[in-house]
């Protein structure tokens, strides 16, 4: 007989074994959906998870997907450890891209190494300015930060369209829906000759250290996870307590909005419809798998970023459908909501005693 | 008819603890059985088992001779069991009448006769067409029981009914039991107040660490005698030594006035007062008067005019909790779950909420963790709080436990004023005595305390000057030897 115990204390060993049954649930699954397809699953698994990255240049693409990934990911991590309901890091990033490219486009025709840090630097505000609506709503008017903040995503997605359909669209570009190419000083530099990977890695690198340092030695770090917790305790402890949620959108908001940076200045170098194959909604995604712990995320948004890579050779090669891929991060988060119940209940095996 | 209902040889183990050790126990229909014990002595297990949400691992139920086979919550109501749960379960945006119909198969027309004669029966007056969140804790019950008595129950079991009620809700409450009593319905009472069992029951069995320890009539017992039982030793009774009562002011309040934004909290008018050194302050009052918004102003949760409260010869009325303990003050409030602790977080963790300067628990802004975990070692051993895990998270103390924890960490500031509320709300008689002689051993070293409380035997046992909050405003001070309870009751009522 199988029975259920609910366990007293989470152990840290499952804590962390979890995401990786969740990862090998989603394989076994996504090979069966394979087979009922009619692909023969191991082979499709393969050119889904290893052929991407079997060359040098398919490991460049995967850290170029994993670092927006990983940077949102540590942002958002911030809110929900400190129990504030981001979910529209999509539009951070995407209005970040709209400041930081309407900078670049202001230097289009000038070179000089200021020009890059600014970029940089609107792209992070523009994210922050972004967050900070539904974390000023949350605070002051008491709405629902996962609305708001959701429902901007697609405010953003809107401006941006307008813009690159209208005003900033290019003056020689044939009325495509795209802005001028920037200048080779608003672009993050490239890190190897021919590869796309590019200087953006490092700006998500800096981030995951210095979380864990707020997070784990800082003052500003515990106030953060007290006042997640509870804001009537953060007040009776004499924190700032709705200040200390705005921070931690506004940290998410550069996060994101640097994220935008390493997009549009990365390997786009313009603005255009499609600066994100929603980074922002999957790095949701990678925050929990990575358990909101830095170095969880680091893996977490390398497995996720396979599986863009993956849909990508599937489709080129066994014409398997791209979306597979959403699949794929669909079933990583259902299988881990799935297997987070071991966290609090352990099956024991009982034999006919009665 | 009578019912009759069997409890035979009940198990329950849980890793770690046996909550029903072996229980039988015989209830007949009549009477008003009282089920007593701490928390954690396995009453709720042994209730839950008879309302079909804990199967028993051993042991059978009898109804009437008829051995019930209770798997499910529904299976009890099936059987004329009914259960008014300590929390309610009831959907605050639907109206009552939408609550009511939920679980049952009956008509609207025909639901609705029968809940207007119960409702008529038993003097209830509750509209039915308004949304429960605008009832009080107290017609909230009184649906809850709507709820079972539709049902025609042969047992309704209440689950420490009152310790959400006011005192006229609760007598009103003990009046409707007696009379589902007279009416045949067999009821057991679960609680841990002493009081109530000898106000209320016929009949007593005392639990003690899963086990049943005793049954017995309550013409036989006293509280004396019950609370030896369910404690399992005797009792000393504290007594507060009368001291020299100090004329050196520590604290006082001039003309405080705060007014809420939020229509469901209570302005406080024209608050004055003041307390010596050495002196505890009690006051009482019916909850909701103004007791949590008082305690939020002198904590600083709510801040003040400056010159409105002047403490240790400094007016702090504009600071904030943590500047206000910079001047050795010291808060435990009454939520202990959501506010003055937190329960996912470790016991170190929640010491270190208490942070004051010369604490050095956190140094240029960074966590000093050895300075913490070497505080909360002495507060759990100095305290006697059961644990000598300091990485334990808070969620698996018992509220004595964490009681004392928020207590010790108040303490370690060794403040000049420690002002509590309900300090002891929901808390065992073990944890209730110790807490009380802390609070006695606080007043002997010449410091103060401010204790907002709505236990009235509480408050007489502790202070030495006692006033009334009623709707905001403050009765004036009197000094305790002059109180007595009935005094009290006139006052909480409003009345002067």
């Amino acid at each position: 007989m199988i029975k259920i115990v609910k366990r007293d204390q989470p152990s840290r060993a499952i804590f962390f074994f979890t995401p990786v049954l969740a990862i090998f649930l989603t394989l076994v699954a996504g090979g069966l959906i394979f087979f009922i397809l009619g692909f023969k699953p191991f082979e499709a698994l393969k050119f889904f998870f290893i052929v991407p990255i079997a060359d040098k240049y398919g490991f460049s693409e995967l850290l170029l997907k994993a670092t927006p990934l990983c940077l949102i990911a540590i942002g958002l991590s911030f809110c929900f450890k400190s129990n504030n309901w981001n979910i529209g890091a999509e539009g951070q990033l995407t209005f970040g891209a709209i400041v930081s490219g309407g900078v670049a486009l202001l230097f289009y025709e000038q070179e000089g190494f200021y020009i890059l840090p600014i970029v940089i630097l609107a792209g992070a505000i523009g994210g922050m300015l972004y967050a900070s609506i539904p974390a000023i709503l949350k605070t002051y008017f008491n709405t629902n930060e996962i609305l708001v903040s959701l429902m901007l995503v697609y405010v953003s997605k809107l401006i941006l369209d307008y813009l690159v359909v209208g005003p900033w669209s290019n003056p020689e570009g044939f009325n495509f829906p795209e802005t001028r190419q920037f200048s080779d000083s608003a672009k993050l530099p490239l890190l190897f000759e021919g590869l796309r990977i590019h200087a953006g890695i490092f700006l998500a690198l800096s981030a995951v250290v210095i979380s864990w340092f707020v997070f784990y030695k800082t003052y500003l770090g515990f106030q953060m996870k007290v006042s997640g917790f509870s804001l009537k305790t953060a007040k009776y402890a004499g924190y700032k307590g709705k200040k200390m949620i705005i921070l931690v959108f506004l940290i998410s908001g550069a996060c994101a909005g640097l994220a935008g940076v390493g997009e549009i200045t990365g390997p786009i170098g313009q603005l255009h419809r499609e600066i994100s194959p929603d980074y922002g909604f999957t790095a949701i995604i990678v925050a929990f798998l990575g358990r909101l712990h830095p170095v969880g995320i680091i893996f977490a948004s390398l497995v996720v970023a396979i599986t863009y890579l993956g849909a990508e050779t599937a489709q080129i090669f066994m014409q398997i459908p791209k979306y597979t891929g959403q699949v794929f991060q669909g079933m990583i988060l259902f299988f881990l909501l799935a297997s987070d119940y071991l966290l609090f209940f352990k099956i024991k095996f009982i034999g006919s005693k009665k | 008819m009578n019912t009759n209902l069997k409890i035979s040889n009940v198990t329950k183990i849980y890793p770690g603890c046996v909550a029903n050790d072996n229980v039988s126990l015989e209830f007949n229909s009549g009477k008003i059985y009282a089920l007593l014990g701490e928390n954690g002595a396995g009453k709720s297990t042994l209730v839950k088992i008879l309302s079909g949400v804990i199967i028993p691992d051993e042991g059978k139920i009898y109804l009437n001779e008829n051995n019930l086979k209770l798997n499910s919550p529904s299976d009890a109501k099936k059987n004329d069991i009914g259960m008014v749960f300590q929390h309610f379960n009831l959907f605050e945006t639907l109206s009552v009448f939408e609550n009511l119909i939920i679980d049952s198969d009956e008509q609207r027309e025909s639901l609705r006769e029968k809940i207007d004669t119960i409702m008529k029966k038993y003097n209830f007056s509750i509209d039915l067409d308004i949304p429960v969140l605008n009832l009080s804790a107290g017609q909230k019950q009184k649906v809850e029981i709507i709820r079972c008595l539709i049902r025609s129950p042969k047992v309704l079991i209440m689950d420490e009914p009152t310790s959400v009620l006011t005192e006229q809700e609760t007598s009103e409450l003990f009046l409707s039991l007696k009379k589902f009593s007279e009416e045949g319905i067999l009821i057991i009472y679960i609680t841990h107040k002493l009081k109530e069992v000898m106000q209320l029951c016929d009949e007593v069995a005392v639990m003690r660490r899963g086990k049943l320890v005793s049954v017995s009539e309550i013409k036989n017992e006293n509280i004396e005698s019950l609370a030896n039982k369910m404690v399992g030793q005797n009792l000393k009774t504290i007594k507060k030594k009368k001291t020299k009562t100090s004329s050196d002011q520590l604290i006082k309040i001039m003309n405080l006035n705060f007014t809420s934004e939020d229509p469901f909290e209570t302005n406080l008018m024209d608050i004055n007062f003041s307390v010596n050194r050495g002196e505890c302050l009690g006051i009482a009052g019916i909850s909701g008067n103004g007791q949590s918004e008082l305690f939020q102003v002198l904590s600083g949760e709510i801040i003040s005019e400056k010159n409105s409260i002047e403490f240790n010869n400094n007016y702090i009325g504009d600071l904030n909790p943590q500047e206000r303990r910079e001047y050795l003050m010291a808060f435990s409030p009454e939520d202990r779950l959501e506010q003055a602790a937190i329960p996912q977080m470790k016991i170190f963790e929640n010491v270190a909420l208490n942070n004051f300067k010369s604490s050095n628990f956190f140094n240029n802004g960074l966590i000093n963790e050895n300075k913490i975990k070497e505080h909360s070692k002495k507060i759990i051993s100095d305290f006697n709080v059961n644990t000598d895990n300091i990485e334990l998270k808070s969620q698996f103390l018992s509220g004595g436990n964490l009681q004392k924890l928020i207590i010790g960490r108040e303490l370690i500031t060794s403040p000049n004023l420690l002002i509590c509320f309900n300090p002891t709300w929901g808390l065992d008689v073990g944890a209730i005595n110790y807490i009380h002689e802390t609070l006695i051993k606080i007043n002997e070293q010449n410091k103060s305390i401010i204790l907002i409380s709505t236990d009235t035997d509480e408050l007489l046992k502790l202070s030495d000057k006692i006033s009334v909050i009623h709707k905001g405003k403050l009765s004036k001070i009197m000094n305790a030897e002059e109180v007595t309870p009935e005094k009290l009751g006139i006052l909480m009522g409003g009345a002067n």
